[in-house]
């Protein structure tokens, strides 16, 4: 028998992605039975986040200081910029490459059909940061959908444009993968590009 | 069952994806274009989630093979296949091809058929990849457009005297009737050569006066079905120039 303040709980986890009614009611009283101390601390955590963390000012990702650590970082190389469109994405190439620069995170991607146009995705920010002259090559590493593309080239024409080198990162056939599964248009970019050995 | 709209199985149908959106935790909803039933939309369970289905191929402007069920609105997407070589559009190619799906979401009813337009459409994709002869097959697109939804032009005779378009001669042309011999003080309508009616009739543009005239007569007639508001894509264009 769930009690209204049970039900309540249930029913906020389920704002989680991939979280429906069952995993819900299964977290909840885990939690409850289980795991108070983990619920407090989860509790306070998570308040104490959506109060503090906000933008950082110079590269958009989140931060709950003005400057985050990436771009508040004197080991890193200020002359390269990669363009994201997540957060999450910045996690993503740290963890998988030895990329040394700083970021800029888009926090989303141009959307004609949805109505997100360039001024939605801090692109004034992007220019006054590439017109300081520091920034000698941008890295953009949009994702490889349509949307992703269209900002990758909206933005590399800015970058151009300012006779600084922009870079898009290469499609490819995923490693350890075969290219019977791999789908046609992945191959298609991956053909279109290929190298000379 | 209900008979007005009864259970339907659709198999392996020829497709493009026009736009999708994020639906629930882990689906998306699709708005698709289809040879054999127009715009149609669509749900796609599970792709969204961590091992999506139809991994990569729910793509705008790529050819795909989709199956589906259902009733109503909203059918269920059962399966996806490549229908063919995907066409690689690049840079300022990929804002026309969005312009090309914001019309169509536009100005298409839902499962209304237009075989015509979806062989228009794979013909301008294919035009935008190979970057040949693309404001030919873009003009043919927006004609075919504007016919399948019952506003084709009228481009081989003056709608006031009935006599044949006069390649040597101005004509206006007034939107909601089609083209009348030009006369010094008319004050409505588009002018335009008698050369570039047939330009347009015949999809070939001699030289670029007839493509500026015929770009301008487009616009204006679609915006008439577009209403006040206007297309996102286009803007695009517009502003990256002023970088």
């Amino acid at each position: 028998m769930t009690t209204a303040l049970i039900g309540q709980l249930i029913e906020a986890l389920r704002c989680l992605p991939g979280v429906g009614p069952k995993s819900a009611q299964r977290m909840a009283y885990h939690l409850l039975e289980r795991d108070r101390p983990g619920a407090r601390q989860l509790a306070a955590i998570l308040s104490e986040s959506a109060e503090k963390v906000g933008h950082c000012k110079r590269c958009r990702t989140l931060s709950e200081k003005e400057l985050c650590d990436i771009c508040a970082s004197q080991k890193r190389n200020p002359q390269l910029l990669c363009v994201v469109e997540s957060p999450i994405d910045v996690q993503a190439i740290l963890q998988a490459t030895d990329y040394q620069g700083l970021f800029f995170v888009l926090m989303g991607h141009i959307s004609p059909l949805d109505g997100i146009g360039p001024e939605d995705i801090g692109l004034d920010e992007l220019a006054k940061r590439l017109d300081e002259g520091e920034v000698n090559e941008v890295i953009l590493a949009t994702n490889p959908t349509v949307e992703g593309e269209a900002t990758a080239h909206y933005i590399a024409e800015m970058v151009n444009r300012r006779k600084i080198k922009a870079t898009r990162i290469a499609h490819g056939v995923p490693m350890g993968g075969e290219l019977e599964f791999v789908n046609s248009s992945t191959l298609s970019h991956a053909f279109s590009g290929r190298q000379a050995l | 069952m209900n008979r007005q709209h009864p259970h339907k199985h659709i198999s392996l149908q020829p497709s493009y994806i026009l736009h999708t959106r994020p639906y629930r935790d882990s689906s998306l909803l699709l708005e698709i274009f289809c040879r054999d039933h127009g715009r149609i939309g669509l749900v796609a369970r599970g792709a969204r989630s961590s091992k999506p289905r139809f991994a990569g191929l729910l793509q705008p402007f790529i050819p795909i093979l989709l199956s589906w069920h259902g009733q109503g609105e909203l059918a269920t997407l059962r399966s996806a296949e490549p229908g063919g070589p995907a066409p690689l559009l690049a840079g300022d190619r990929l804002y026309s091809a969005f312009y090309l799906n914001e019309l169509l979401l536009r100005l298409l009813q839902r499962a209304d058929p237009h075989t015509r337009l979806f062989d228009a459409y794979i013909t301008v994709l294919s035009a935008l990849a190979e970057s040949k002869k693309e404001e030919e097959s873009l003009r043919h697109f927006e004609q075919v457009l504007l016919q399948e939804i019952g506003y084709g032009l009228i481009l081989d005779h003056d709608v006031e005297t009935g006599e044949a378009i006069d390649t040597r001669l101005q004509y206006t042309y007034i939107l909601d009737r089609g083209p009348v011999l030009w006369q010094k003080n008319t004050q409505q309508g588009i002018i335009i050569q008698g050369k570039t009616l047939q330009a347009i009739a015949a999809n070939h543009y001699p030289d670029s006066e007839t493509r500026r005239q015929a770009k301008h007569l487009m616009r204006s007639a679609l915006a008439v079905h577009l209403g006040g508001r206007p297309l996102k894509s286009r803007e695009l264009y517009r502003k990256q120039r002023f970088l």
